[in-house]
């Protein structure tokens, strides 16, 4: 007779990765923390007071930036060096399901996440920000939701690589996929080659919806640009489950 | 001691290959209930791969593998089985008590987290941080973490390399006290005198296939001969080849001969060599006997 999983197991699961996240400070803190700091610096710093309207369609892009670093150095490059570590061959061997490892790594992610696009929504608020709050809450889930796909390509990365390869792609995407992705300078003001590279990133279509939250011009159908982000986010998850399986430890 | 021989965990004509290098071809094997199961062969013999693919970290390219009747790469049919890995790490910011209460939580009737650390001697550590612990109490944790379901297969990877004698003499008690209450043990192991303290039933394996498949005792018997020691000027090849030998090396500066009738060995041995010294002559143990049966295996292969 074989039992039934046990209740809790998902929530337990995730706990324990909550609780690894908040002990290991120095591995997040980065990631957490660059974010804001880049908006405050390059948004409101060097502009020296820019308009509300230029510092909030500003904000949506950097919030999408906010959820990349930890999507992808949480899972890509924490995922290659817990493998290393032989983490995960130990979670592999048990009754745990592959989806509640994933989970738990989600949610650590996303409280990561919180905590960065939080900082940055602060700091806009301090240089005079205005949205409604329908705005403040549709765009704060967009910018959890972009965990999502970053947090599977990253996935994906970490069940292939070592964990030095992994921070050093992780690292590469992170940055690059905010520069093509007109996250920070936008994409109208992009040489056109950065353009045509940034339609490959979801980073580029997660900031057009972004920027249509906050009611800042756009390129482009917004439901097209939703679209491409699911197709994304799918193309994304078999990546990871391709990774997963292939890779016996 | 519950006899019961009902089969928990198969392999039937399975073939596996890692990269290009086929590792398994149509390999079945059966773990039973209530015995203690040794694995033993040398590196690249096909071990790990058999013991992943029964706790389903591998799938079989081809063939079947059945644990508790389930696939296992399913969650569900991995309820039963603890595993203790040799590869296997824990996470560093995570106390000992931590690590087993969240391992305990995967199963469905666990023991108490306080029984599972006394059984590992972890009392005393319970609040360390995982980082914080030697490689010997680390491999008890890895141990606390294969019992804490109460399983009914208990799937040991060289349970004891790092140990220092007193803690593989404890760890070795606690797996004859498992296997008394009729837990099945699969033990792979380099230490051949863990095999034999442990083992109910040794299997042999050698480049995919079983070579022997046999007690502890019968395999010893088997051998039926006596280890020759000796300092000498000939080259294995020549000891080889010598009456009743069945397998000869180094072993530090001496050459180590198993034979099947020292005397004859002996004899030609002083003939050959009228240099030879230090010649010393003992029974064979469960090593040369398994010294024996893979010796033909690799002289056919090299050939």
């Amino acid at each position: 007779m074989i039992a039934t999983l046990p209740a809790g197991i998902w929530r337990r699961e995730a706990a324990a990765e909550l609780k690894r996240s908040w002990r290991l400070p120095q591995f997040l803190l980065p990631t957490v923390l660059t974010p804001a700091a880049f908006y405050a610096l390059f948004t409101l710093a060097i502009n020296q007071s820019p308009s509300p309207a230029a510092a909030a369609a500003s904000l949506a892009g950097y919030g999408v930036f906010a959820a990349i670093g930890p999507a992808l150095f949480g899972f890509g490059a924490g995922v290659a060096m817990e493998r290393e570590q032989g983490l995960i061959e130990l979670k592999r061997v048990s009754p745990l399901p592959a989806g509640a490892f994933v989970a738990a790594k989600l949610v650590a992610a996303v409280a990561a996440v919180a905590a960065a696009v939080g900082l940055i929504y602060c700091v806009a608020i301090l240089a005079g920000v205005r949205l409604s709050v329908g705005q403040w809450l549709v765009l704060a889930l967009l910018h959890f939701a972009a965990t999502l796909p970053f947090g599977l390509i990253g996935l994906g990365i970490g069940m292939r690589m070592s964990g030095k390869g992994a921070v050093a792609v992780a690292n590469a995407l992170f940055l690059g996929s905010a520069m093509v992705g007109g996250l920070w300078i936008p994409s109208t003001m992009l040489p056109a080659w950065m353009r045509a590279v940034g339609e490959f990133a979801p980073s580029y279509h997660l900031g057009q919806v972004a920027r249509g939250i906050v009611g800042a011009d756009t390129i482009g159908s917004l439901p097209l640009h939703g679209a491409i982000v699911v197709a994304m986010t799918m193309a994304a998850a078999v990546w990871a489950w391709t990774g997963w399986r292939r890779n016996p430890a | 001691m519950q006899v019961d021989l009902s089969t928990i965990a198969t392999l039937t004509d399975v073939s596996k290959s890692l990269g290009s290098t086929p590792v398994l071809d149509r390999f079945s094997l059966a773990i039973r209930a209530g015995e203690v199961t040794a694995l033993l062969g040398p590196n690249g013999a096909g071990k790990t791969t058999t013991v992943g693919l029964l706790t389903g970290r591998l799938q079989p390219d081809a063939g079947t593998a059945r644990l508790f009747g389930l696939d296992p790469t399913r969650p569900a049919a991995r309820m039963r089985m603890g595993v203790m890995l040799q590869t296997a790490g824990l996470p560093d910011v995570l106390s000992v008590t931590e690590v087993v209460t969240l391992q305990s939580g995967y199963y469905a009737d666990p023991r108490p987290v306080a029984e599972t650390l006394a059984i590992a001697s972890l009392t005393d550590l319970a609040q360390r941080r995982c980082g914080a612990l030697s490689g010997g109490q680390a491999r008890r944790v890895q141990y606390a973490l294969a019992i804490c379901g109460r399983p009914a297969l208990l799937v040991l990877d060289e349970p004891t390399a790092a140990m220092d004698r007193a803690s593989r003499q404890a760890l070795w008690a606690t797996v004859r006290a498992a296997a008394d209450d009729g837990t099945a043990v699969l033990l792979t192991s380099h230490d051949l005198e863990e095999a034999d303290a442990l083992a109910d039933r040794v299997l042999v394996m050698n480049h995919g296939r079983i070579v022997a498949d046999d007690s502890p005792a019968n395999l010893r018997a088997r051998a039926g001969g006596s280890v020759i020691r000796c300092r000498t000027a000939l080259a294995p090849a020549m000891l080889q080849a010598l009456p009743a030998v069945r397998a000869a090396g180094n072993e530090g500066g001496d050459q180590r001969i198993v034979t099947a009738d020292a005397v004859a060995t002996v004899r030609a041995l002083c003939a050959a060599d009228p240099s030879l010294s230090q010649l010393r002559i003992a029974d064979a143990a469960l090593e040369d006997a398994i010294a024996t049966l893979l010796a033909p295996a690799d002289q056919r292969n090299a050939a």
